[in-house]
C-alpha cells in the first residue's frame, strides 16, 4: 500500500512539473531544457535553509520559489529576446551549470554526497511524516500549481501568451509587450518547479545532484509532450503515464542500474514516436511546433 | 604559463567541437542534441578498437571516425530526413534529437557503464615542454590538428562549392533548391563531416582525459558557447570564440578553483547574449522580423 | 497636425538600399495610399514607421513625439495599428479572442489580477462587446465562435481590420487591404474604410490595385526604388506619363 502511495506522491509531484513546463512550452510555445536546474534550486535552496537555519517548511518552500523566480531572470532577460533557438541554448546551458553548481561547491551543497537528514515538514503544527499525509500535501501542491496555471491561461494574460506562440509579431503589433509576458510567465513556471522541488527534498529527506540532471528535463518534456503540450489534461496525463508505467519493470526483476537506463530508454523512444507520429500527444489539441 | 597552455589545449578542443556544431546546426537549421551522442559514441568507438580489440593507435582512430560519420549519415537518413521532408519545425526536431540522445547515451551507460574509462596507453601520455610549461604529446596534437583543420575548412569554404551551397542550405533550403542544390544529399554529406569532424575531438579529447557517456552533453555545451562567442557562420570567429572561451576558463580557474570552469562558460554565454548575440563576426541574428 | 511624419528615412539590407532619404508627412486624417512597383520599399518603410525595423537613419515622429528608437509595441500603443500582408492573425484560436487580445489596456493581462480575478470580469465583459461591435463593423459577428484559420482568406482580410480597430488605434496602416479578394468584397472593404475616415481616423494603405486607389485615396505618394517619386492627389499623379511608366517598367 505505501509503494502505491508512494507512486501516487511521485505523480503529484511530477505534475507540478509538467503543468508550470507546459505554461511555457505549451501555451508560451518556448521550449526550457532548464526545468530541473529550477526544480533542484527549489529542493537545494528549501533544504539548506530548514537543515541549516532550522526555518520551518513554509519559509522553506518560499525561499525555494523566490529564488527560482528571481534566477529566473538571469536566464530570460537575454535570451527571449532573441529567436527560439538562444532561448534553448540559454536554457541547456543554465541546467549544465546548475548541476556542475550543485556537484561542485561543496561545502554548500556537498557536492556528490547530496544533503541527508532534510526533516520532513510541519505546517503549522501539523507533522507530516506518514505516506498518506504526503499524499494530501503533493496532492495540494499539485492542485495549486494546476490552478495557478489554469487561471493564467484561462485569462487575457494566457490570450497574450497563446498569440505569441503562434505569431509573436502579431501581438508585438497590438502594442503588447511580449518580452514582459514571456518573462513573466518563465518566472512563474520557475517558482512552480522549485516549489515541486523543495516537497521533493522534505519527502526523500536526502537530495543530490542525480535527481536534477539534463535527463530529468528531458524527462519532464517527454511527459508534457507526450500527454499533449497546451491543453488542460495533457500534462497531468503525462505525468501519470510516465510515472506509472515504467514502475512495470522493477517487476522484472533487472539489476536497478539497468533498469534506470532502460526506462530513460523507454521515455527517449516514446518521445521520438510521439514526435514522429502524434506530434498533438495523447490529449492534446495542439500539435506542438507546427 | 601552465594556465596559458592548458587554456590553448583547451580552447583549440572547444574550437573544433564548436566547428562541427555548426556545420549540423547550420545545415540541419535546429539544435541538434543527437550531435552530443555521435560525439560520446565516437570515444567509445575508440575504447572498442584499442582497448578491446586492440588496434593500433592510427587504425583505430580512422575506423573510429568513419564509424561516426557513418552513425551521423545513418541518424540523418532514417530520421531528420524524413521529418525535413515533412517540413518539420525546428522545435519538433529538437525534441526528436532530444529524445534520441536519451536512448543512445543510456545505451553506452548500459554496455559501458558510467565510470570514466581511459582511451591512452603510456605512449601519448609522455610530456613535453613548451614555453616551461607541461604538455603531453596528445595535448599537442589536439592543437596542431585545430589549426589544420581550421585552415582546411577555411579553404574548403573559400574554394570549393561548399561553401557556397552551405550558406545556402543555412539561409533558406528551399531556394537553395531551386538553384540547383541537392539539399538532402548536401545534408547527408554535412552531417558525415560534422560528426567526422566530432569524432576526431571526442578521440582526442578521450586520449587526453577519458570518457564517461555524458562526454558529448559538455562538449556539445562548451562548443555552443564557443560558436555563440564567435558567431555561427563565422570560421575565424568559431576558432577565437573556441580559444578564448579555453583561457578564459583556465585562467578562471587560477584565481577562482576548478569547480567553476562550467559557471564561467555560462557567464560568457550569458555576457555575449546580453552584449552580442551575433558573436565577434557573426551577422545579427535577431528575432525573425516581419 | 500629422499622423506620421518621417524625415531621410533610410533603411538597407545586405548593402541594398531598401528606402533612401524617405521625407514623408501623413494627413491626420483621410486616406492616403502608397504605390510603387515590387520592391519600392512600400513594405519596409511601413516596417520602419512601425518599429519592426531599425532605420539606417533618419527619424520618425507621430505628432510631435519622436518614435524613431520605440520598440514596435510602444509605437503601437501611441495608437498606430497594422495589418500585414501575409495576414498574421491567431488561426488556432476564435474570431472573436483574435479581435480581444487586441484590447488596450487590460487589466487581466498582469500576472496577479490574472491569478485573482480582481475586476477582470467586468472588464472582460466590456471588451466582449467592444469587440463585438467592431465584428459587426466588418459583419463578422455571425462568425465569432469560429476558428479564424478556417475562414475565407477575404474574411480573414476584415478580421485584420477588425484586429486593428479594437486596438482603438487612431492611425490604421494597412498592407495591401484589397489584395487578393473576390471583386464584392473588396468594394466592402473600400466602404469600410470610408466609413472609418468619417470617424476621424488617418489611414494609410499600401496597395497595388489602381481602381480601388482611384476610388478612396484622397491623396497618393508613389515610391521607386527606395525613394518617393510624386505625390498628390490620386487623379492628378496617376495621369502623368512618368508614373505610369515607373511601374510599367
Amino acid at each position: 500500500m505505501d509503494y502505491l502511495i508512494h507512486i501516487l506522491v511521485l505523480v503529484c509531484i511530477f505534475a507540478v512539473l509538467t503543468v508550470s513546463l507546459d505554461l511555457l512550452a505549451g501555451h508560451m510555445g518556448s521550449l526550457s531544457i532548464a526545468h530541473a536546474a529550477f526544480y533542484g534550486l527549489g529542493a537545494y535552496t528549501s533544504a539548506l535553509i530548514v537543515t541549516r537555519i532550522g526555518a520551518p517548511f513554509v519559509i522553506g518552500v518560499a525561499a525555494g520559489t523566490v529564488v527560482a523566480a528571481a534566477i529566473s531572470f538571469i536566464v530570460s532577460l537575454p535570451s527571449l529576446r532573441l529567436h527560439d533557438d538562444y532561448f534553448v541554448i540559454a536554457t541547456f546551458g543554465f541546467q549544465m551549470i546548475l548541476v556542475s553548481i550543485f556537484n561542485n561547491w561543496m561545502h554548500v551543497t556537498r557536492g556528490p554526497l547530496g544533503i541527508p537528514g532534510i526533516p520532513q515538514p510541519v505546517i503549522f503544527g501539523w507533522h507530516i511524516s506518514s505516506h498518506a499525509d504526503f499524499l494530501i500535501l503533493a496532492f495540494v501542491f499539485a492542485a495549486f500549481a494546476y490552478f495557478v496555471v489554469y487561471r493564467l491561461t484561462s485569462s487575457p494574460f494566457g490570450r497574450v501568451l497563446h498569440a505569441i506562440r503562434e505569431d509573436e509579431v502579431f501581438a508585438q503589433a497590438l502594442g503588447k509587450n511580449t518580452l514582459r509576458f514571456k518573462v513573466t510567465a518563465f518566472a512563474v513556471s520557475a517558482a512552480l518547479a522549485a516549489m515541486a522541488g523543495s516537497l521533493y527534498a522534505h519527502y526523500i529527506t536526502y537530495i543530490d545532484p542525480t535527481s536534477f540532471t539534463v535527463m530529468e528535463s528531458i524527462l519532464v518534456i517527454s511527459m508534457v509532450i507526450i500527454g499533449g503540450a497546451g491543453s488542460t489534461w495533457g500534462p497531468l496525463v503525462g505525468a501519470v503515464v510516465l510515472v506509472t508505467l515504467p514502475e512495470a519493470l522493477r517487476f522484472v526483476g533487472l539489476p536497478s542500474n539497468v533498469a534506470a537506463n532502460l526506462r530513460q530508454i523507454f521515455y527517449g523512444a516514446l518521445l521520438v514516436v510521439m514526435m514522429m507520429f502524434r506530434p498533438r500527444g495523447l490529449a492534446g489539441r495542439y500539435s506542438f511546433g507546427r | 604559463m601552465q594556465f596559458v597552455v592548458n587554456g590553448l589545449v583547451t580552447g583549440a578542443a572547444y574550437a573544433l567541437v564548436a566547428l562541427s556544431f555548426s556545420v549540423v546546426f547550420r545545415v540541419g537549421r535546429f539544435f541538434n542534441f543527437t550531435h552530443a551522442a555521435v560525439f560520446t559514441w565516437a570515444g567509445y568507438f575508440g575504447y572498442l578498437c584499442w582497448t578491446i580489440l586492440g588496434l593500433s593507435l592510427w587504425a583505430g582512430a580512422l575506423l573510429s571516425v568513419c564509424l561516426s560519420a557513418v552513425l551521423g549519415v545513418l541518424l540523418e537518413l532514417s530520421v531528420y530526413m524524413p521529418l525535413h521532408r515533412r517540413r518539420a519545425s525546428g522545435v519538433v526536431l529538437l525534441l526528436v534529437s532530444l529524445g534520441l540522445y536519451t536512448i543512445m547515451q543510456n545505451t553506452i551507460s548500459m554496455l559501458f557503464g558510467d565510470e570514466i574509462k581511459r582511451l591512452s596507453g603510456n605512449t601519448v601520455a609522455e610530456g613535453l615542454s613548451v614555453w616551461g610549461a607541461r604538455a603531453t604529446r596528445i595535448q599537442l596534437a589536439i592543437v596542431i590538428i585545430c589549426v589544420v583543420v581550421f585552415v582546411a575548412f577555411g579553404i574548403l569554404l573559400r574554394l570549393s562549392p561548399f561553401g557556397t551551397r552551405l550558406r545556402a542550405v543555412a539561409d533558406d533550403p528551399d531556394l537553395a533548391a531551386i538553384q540547383g542544390v541537392q539539399v538532402h544529399r548536401f545534408r547527408l554529406a554535412a552531417s558525415a563531416l560534422g560528426s567526422g569532424l566530432a569524432a576526431v575531438v571526442s578521440l582526442l579529447m578521450g586520449l587526453d582525459v577519458g570518457i564517461t557517456p555524458t562526454v558529448g552533453l559538455n562538449a556539445l555545451m562548451m562548443g555552443v558557447v564557443a560558436v555563440i562567442a564567435g558567431g555561427v557562420d563565422s570560421t575565424p570567429g568559431i576558432f577565437l570564440g573556441g580559444i578564448l572561451l579555453g583561457l578564459a576558463q583556465h585562467l578562471g580557474v587560477w584565481k577562482i578553483g576548478t569547480q567553476w570552469q562550467d559557471a564561467i562558460a555560462f557567464a560568457v554565454l550569458i555576457l555575449f547574449l546580453v552584449l552580442r548575440p551575433q558573436g565577434f563576426f557573426g551577422k545579427p541574428l535577431r528575432k525573425a522580423a516581419v | 497636425m500629422n499622423a506620421f511624419r518621417c524625415q531621410k528615412l533610410s533603411k538597407s539590407f545586405d548593402g541594398v538600399h531598401a528606402i533612401d532619404g524617405v521625407t514623408l508627412e501623413f494627413p491626420a486624417s483621410g486616406i492616403t495610399a502608397i504605390i510603387g512597383p515590387n520592391g519600392a520599399g512600400k513594405t519596409t518603410l511601413l516596417n520602419v514607421l512601425t518599429g519592426f525595423l531599425r532605420p539606417k537613419a533618419g527619424r520618425c515622429f507621430l505628432g510631435e513625439r519622436e518614435t524613431t528608437h520605440l520598440p514596435p509595441h510602444r509605437i503601437a500603443r501611441l495608437g498606430v495599428a497594422r495589418t500585414f500582408q501575409d495576414l498574421r492573425l491567431i488561426g488556432q484560436v476564435s474570431v472573436l479572442d483574435n479581435v480581444l487580445v487586441a484590447r488596450p489596456h487590460q487589466r487581466g493581462e498582469r500576472l496577479l489580477p490574472a491569478l485573482l480575478r480582481f475586476g477582470v470580469a467586468d472588464e472582460e465583459a466590456c471588451n466582449r462587446d467592444e469587440a463585438m461591435r467592431w465584428l459587426r463593423f466588418v459583419g463578422l459577428e455571425k462568425k465569432a465562435e469560429d476558428l479564424a484559420g478556417e475562414m475565407s482568406y477575404g474574411q480573414q482580410k476584415l478580421l485584420t481590420l477588425a484586429v486593428c480597430l479594437a486596438t482603438e488605434a487612431r492611425v490604421l496602416l494597412l498592407d495591401e487591404p484589397v489584395a487578393g479578394v473576390h471583386p464584392e468584397m473588396v468594394s466592402r472593404i473600400l466602404c469600410l474604410l470610408r466609413e472609418l475616415k468619417k470617424q476621424g481616423k488617418a489611414i494609410v494603405f499600401i496597395e497595388h490595385d489602381m481602381a480601388a486607389v482611384r476610388q478612396v485615396a484622397e491623396s497618393v505618394i508613389v515610391m521607386d526604388e527606395g525613394k518617393v517619386i510624386a505625390q498628390g492627389q490620386p487623379a492628378e499623379v496617376l495621369e502623368r506619363p512618368e508614373i505610369m511608366e515607373a511601374y510599367v517598367g
